[in-house]
């Protein structure tokens, strides 16, 4: 593996780790959730230099553009959870326990 | 192959509207918990394939052959629909919806990443395929044992079914249409008569013998029907998929999931 390989992928797991471990806020899951999305980005980026395939140079714009619409859904939800728990402590959400 | 996960992305953000229409704090509690899954699962499957592409150099999704890449894509599909061991947030989410809305998400939800499953198919790695399904199975009929609200019972019969699908995933691809296309079926039945009779717990289930005799029989024999009894239509793939696992010599693969058969059927009749 290539160090920019080994370090976009390294970038990746750590997002990953933050998103599946996050303890107290939601919004930290959301920031690593953006986190992903920007490391996704950047390799894919170099990719497209790297290989020098034409095709796919308009493919980082997308990923961008989609990732921002997520990122803003994550956000709405995140406002619609504080309206109607309070916080955005994880604590709180656990209405749905059987 | 990006089209795929464009797909899938907007798929989810259309859903997540639907889900917090009601507007009850479990409704928008379970949206996002959804959504934190989905998202997590696309992104995965963005970063296997770019993975693959470079290690390998090849960007298109039915042909990825890395180990580590198709291995990655598996388990983010089986994320995105509910496999275990990744099925956590499928009761909890399909509890706090309105029955309608729980019924687009367990069947239209589960089109597109079988779409992907399909086309991923020959190349996938056999083990982690059965691992995946007997766990499955497993999981989908000891978690319904003990629940009295109807939408998890749905939810862990789902699991269930889902681990069936998947382990002839390797063998047959086209076993595993037919029994989605008809888990499809089986499930709409249920949510929709469950729907018109407006029971969300297994103790108002009794009172539609009341009220509307032929709905609860049929309740019952589309409950019987997802057991997988033999004269209804739900023992065909059962009986299908078994028989191809006998052919490939996993006797015990199939008698454990013969086993677990029995588990959902349990929690069926009550």
């Amino acid at each position: 593996m290539t160090p920019t390989h080994f370090s976009f992928t390294s970038a990746f797991i750590l997002g990953l780790m933050g998103l599946a471990f996050h303890r107290t806020h939601l919004l930290s899951t959301l920031l690593c959730l953006e986190g992903m999305m920007l490391s996704l980005f950047i390799a894919l980026s170099l990719w497209s230099l790297q290989l020098n395939v034409i095709p796919f140079s308009t493919t980082p714009m997308i990923l961008l553009a989609f990732s921002a619409c997520e990122a803003s859904t994550g956000l709405a939800l995140l406002v619609a959870t504080a309206r109607t728990h309070g916080t955005d402590h994880l604590q709180s959400l656990n209405l749905l326990q059987c | 192959r990006l089209l795929a996960w464009m797909g899938l992305e907007i798929s989810t953000m259309a859903i997540i509207p639907l889900m917090t229409q009601q507007h009850h704090p479990r409704a928008e509690e379970a949206a996002t918990k959804y959504f934190l899954t989905q998202a997590t699962a696309a992104a995965m499957i963005l970063f296997a394939s770019l993975t693959n592409a470079w290690l390998t150099g090849e960007w298109n999704i039915s042909q990825i052959s890395h180990p580590l890449s198709v291995t990655l894509t598996i388990l983010a599909l089986a994320l995105k629909i509910g496999l275990a061991p990744m099925h956590f947030w499928l009761p909890e989410v399909l509890q706090g919806l309105n029955l309608t809305t729980g019924l687009i998400l367990s069947t239209w939800q589960k089109l597109a990443p079988f779409a992907l499953i399909y086309q991923i198919a020959p190349n996938t790695n056999q083990t982690l395929l059965i691992t995946l399904g007997i766990m499955s199975a497993l999981i989908g009929g000891w978690g319904g044992l003990n629940q009295t609200q109807l939408r998890k019972i749905l939810a862990y019969s789902s699991i269930a079914h889902l681990g069936w699908m998947i382990i002839i995933l390797h063998f047959l691809p086209n076993l595993t249409l037919l029994n989605l296309t008809l888990y499809i079926l089986m499930t709409s039945t249920m949510f929709l008569s469950f729907k018109l009779s407006m029971a969300t717990k297994v103790n108002s289930l009794a009172t539609t013998w009341s009220k509307t005799p032929p709905l609860a029989a049929l309740t019952m024999l589309s409950l019987l029907s997802l057991g997988g009894l033999p004269p209804l239509t739900g023992f065909m793939p059962k009986w299908l998929i078994l028989q191809e696992l006998t052919k490939q010599n996993l006797p015990i693969t199939a008698t454990i999931m013969a086993m677990t058969a029995l588990l959902s059927l349990f929690f069926y009749l009550r």
